[in-house]
């Protein structure tokens, strides 16, 4: 009985592709997440799809969101939501999302959406990329229901294109956080990176695409910065989407950069992207993920949905390797994260960390927000200080005996 | 060796989450592996402020009081707590992220010394029934197998009998008392009421008296009967899911979903009530989802959010309007029809054919 019914799970799953568009009429359109829309541009242009990217979010998105959703469901459904809407306005007629299935509230956006949509009246054909089964395979069948591209060429070059990209992207962010809070010239970071981001949603070919990353790190040793200047490192975890977005955080990586903390964000889309992707056997590295399971085994000792576990696991090895303080953002609501707050608590107490808390919802205040983070700025900065004194102290006393 | 036998081990099981609706199969394990069970007390006020000082302020409402009944247990002396992590019931069918985490909530918040007994039921990766069994009696120092497989047998037995009990009409504190004490009553008929509606609720929330405000005693008085999630059995609750064209994707979607769906498609109620914690994250899409296909068949429904504040007397008052409205709603349709008399008949007969016959074993 019980095997039947995931059957038939399986089979609703599949059957919500449907043909009634043919593919040349087929426009294209995918939600917001920071800067994802430069490699799936790349990818899909490669194909030979027509494409509608929706504005970047902002309030009036959000606004446009809430208005359409119901009051308990998350943020980012509201904001996915949004970028549905305004995509159908500008003419797509095609929606793309993965879903995973047993993480959260995540695994019921799609259908949520999909009725949400229907009920306002228009007409599309969503593309789901379901984590059910293999994860490669429903991935290239996804793309091939949409643009029914054959060419294999042209699948490695849109790949090979979106991965690079991908990873690029990261790196100037990695690059970004790190140069920040040292730079001599204000701002000379963030032009870099700016500029930078033109350049790979420019660039078009495949060597070029693999040449970006050691172009970025070149460009950004260029920039003058102040190599003796104490920096407080943060690490920044989380929530995936609340993380990756900069209009949800309100851009919380450039607030801490700017008052001289080295953010390091913990999640990046590359590595998950790859950890999704890549067959198993491939990796030898220890991934991201059993880094943290094997560090949070002292608080959790099963996973429970969401990344409450790299969560808990980031946290515990921040402060074992001398991370200054830790930052942990979630959305109002959000399940796997309040679990791994709770246990936060404790963390900071017998790891001896500091950990900042920060709940967002669509009415979070930028100025109470940002007055929260300067204390906890000031909190760790003095917190490095008096460590590093008493570091010196006792070298000092060492030298003395 | 002789000692630890000579000692008498007892568990203690807190009232909250999965006591309401698996506390008889517990029992019938437990008993029969001879393990005495402490239960905390019944949910009260001060247990849930207790409750809620130790987790942050985001934490829903069943969860704090889960942490209330814990503290509670331990300050009675009882130094083993039962807190099981129901990950998922079947494949990819998972539960909510607190529920799952649950042993690690108690573990980092309570911070005083206690055993406990944190078996997991995740069928996506293999665990199922007796794989959770055999782990609470390995964590208890039990390690006969036979033991053990009479033990789940007979903590079945129990439970299927506290579901018949149930289903045929007996309030949950009553069934759940027939069962452990053994006794086998059915209910032999039900007086016919003139409306009726379905309360959509998890157990721990619907059969906690002070959670859900003794909300079933009160729709009583008013003269509504009400549905509840164990008047269905499982498969006919999975199959209305199936018929509405959704697909089962929380594993306590059943006590929601499936209730609300079997008496929209199957039996003619007046009006749907939806019960959910305040934050409750699965909840929150369900009644949604409820909500959607009700507005489709034109069923009025009712939201009750509860938190550890919620006053009394609002409550009393949004249920006494939507029972009026249903009322009025009722007599319309009956006034609009040509022969009331014939159909108030027919209505009669229907409810009164399933009578049953009072039986009692032991």
């Amino acid at each position: 009985m019980k095997a039947k019914i995931s059957e038939r799970q399986l089979n609703k799953y599949s059957k919500n592709m449907d043909n009634t568009i043919s593919a040349k009429d087929r426009i294209i359109a995918w939600p917001r997440m920071g800067r994802i829309d430069i490699p799936l541009k790349a990818l899909m242009l490669s194909l030979g799809a027509k494409i509608v990217i929706p504005p970047a979010n902002s309030n009036e998105a959000l606004e446009l969101g809430v208005k359409n959703s119901i009051e308990g469901i998350c943020l980012p459904y509201k904001l996915n939501l949004a970028n549905y809407i305004m995509a159908l306005e500008q003419g797509a007629n095609t929606l793309m999302m993965f879903q995973a299935p047993g993480s959260c509230r995540l695994g019921n956006y799609t259908k949520m959406a999909q009725k949400t949509l229907k009920k306002m009246g228009y007409e599309f054909d969503m593309v789901i990329f379901d984590m059910y089964q293999s994860k490669m395979k429903q991935t290239l069948q996804a793309f091939w229901h949409v643009t029914r591209c054959i060419n294999p060429f042209k699948y490695y070059k849109g790949f090979s294109l979106g991965f690079n990209k991908f990873f690029a992207i990261d790196e100037a962010q990695k690059l970004l956080f790190y140069t920040r809070p040292r730079e001599i010239h204000k701002g000379d970071a963030e032009k870099c990176y700016n500029k930078w981001l033109n350049i790979i949603d420019n660039t078009n070919s495949i060597s070029g695409a693999k040449a970006l990353v050691k172009r970025i790190r070149k460009d950004f040793a260029n920039i003058q910065i102040n190599k003796n200047k104490y920096v407080p490192v943060v690490y920044l975890l989380g929530e995936f989407f609340v993380l990756l977005d900069p209009y949800v955080n309100q851009d919380i990586e450039k607030t801490l950069g700017e008052s001289g903390i080295e953010v390091q964000r913990q999640i990046w889309f590359s590595e998950w992207l790859e950890g999704v992707l890549k067959p198993s056997f491939l990796n030898k590295k220890e991934s991201h993920r059993q880094k943290c399971v094997r560090n949070a085994r002292k608080y959790m000792k099963r996973a429970i949905g969401g990344e409450s576990i790299e969560t808990i696991g980031d946290a515990v090895y921040a402060a074992k390797n001398g991370v200054d303080g830790v930052i942990h953002i979630l959305p109002f609501s959000c399940m796997p994260e309040i679990v791994s707050q709770n246990i936060l608590n404790k963390v900071s107490k017998e790891e001896d960390i500091p950990i900042l808390t920060l709940v967002l919802d669509e009415q979070t205040g930028k100025t109470g927000y940002i007055t929260r983070i300067e204390a906890f700025v000031e909190l760790v900065k003095r917190k490095k200080i008096m460590r590093n004194s008493e570091m010196k102290k006792k070298k000092e006393d060492l030298v003395n005996v | 060796m002789v000692r630890q036998e000579n000692l008498k081990k007892i568990i203690g099981i807190p009232r909250a989450i999965s006591y309401y609706n698996n506390y008889t199969f517990y029992y019938g394990f437990f008993k029969s592996l001879g393990i005495e069970i402490v239960l905390s007390d019944k949910t009260t006020t001060k247990l849930i402020n207790e409750g809620s000082k130790y987790v942050v302020s985001d934490t829903c409402l069943p969860v704090k009081v889960f942490v209330g009944h814990v503290i509670n247990l331990l300050n009675k002396g009882c130094n083993t707590v039962f807190v099981p992590s129901i990950q998922s019931t079947g494949y990819k069918i998972n539960n909510c992220s607190k529920i799952r985490g649950l042993p690690e909530i108690i573990r980092n918040v309570i911070n005083r010394p206690f055993k406990m007994i944190e078996p997991t039921l995740d069928k996506t990766e293999g665990f199922g029934i007796k794989e959770f069994c055999f782990e609470t009696a390995h964590q208890l120092g039990i390690r006969d197998k036979k033991l053990i497989n009479s033990a789940i047998s007979s903590g079945r037995e129990m439970y299927n009998r506290f579901l018949e009990m149930a289903k045929s009409g007996i309030p949950h504190g009553e069934a759940v008392e027939n069962a452990v004490k053994g006794n086998y009553v059915l209910k032999k008929m039900s007086l016919v009421k003139p409306l009726s509606v379905v309360i959509m609720a998890h157990g721990y929330n619907l059969f906690d008296e002070r959670i859900s405000m003794n909300i079933l005693n009160k729709l009583n008085k008013m003269n509504v009967k009400a549905y509840t999630c164990l008047d269905i059995t499982r498969t006919d609750a999975i199959n209305s899911i199936h018929e509405l064209d959704e697909i089962q994707y929380w594993a306590n979607e059943l006590d929601l979903t499936g209730t609300a769906a079997y008496f929209m498609l199957n039996k003619k109620i007046d009006g749907i009530i939806a019960l959910s914690a305040f934050g409750c994250g699965p909840d929150s899409l369900m009644v949604d989802e409820i909500q959607y296909h009700a507005n489709e068949r034109k069923i009025p429904m009712l939201h009750l959010n509860i938190d550890e504040h919620t006053g009394e007397a609002g409550f009393v008052t949004r249920l006494e309007a939507f029972t009026d409205m249903l009322e009025r709603k009722k007599r319309k349709q009956l006034l609009q029809c040509n022969k009331p008399k014939n159909i108030e008949i027919a209505i009669n007969k229907k409810q009164i054919q399933e009578p049953k016959v009072l039986t009692k074993v032991k």
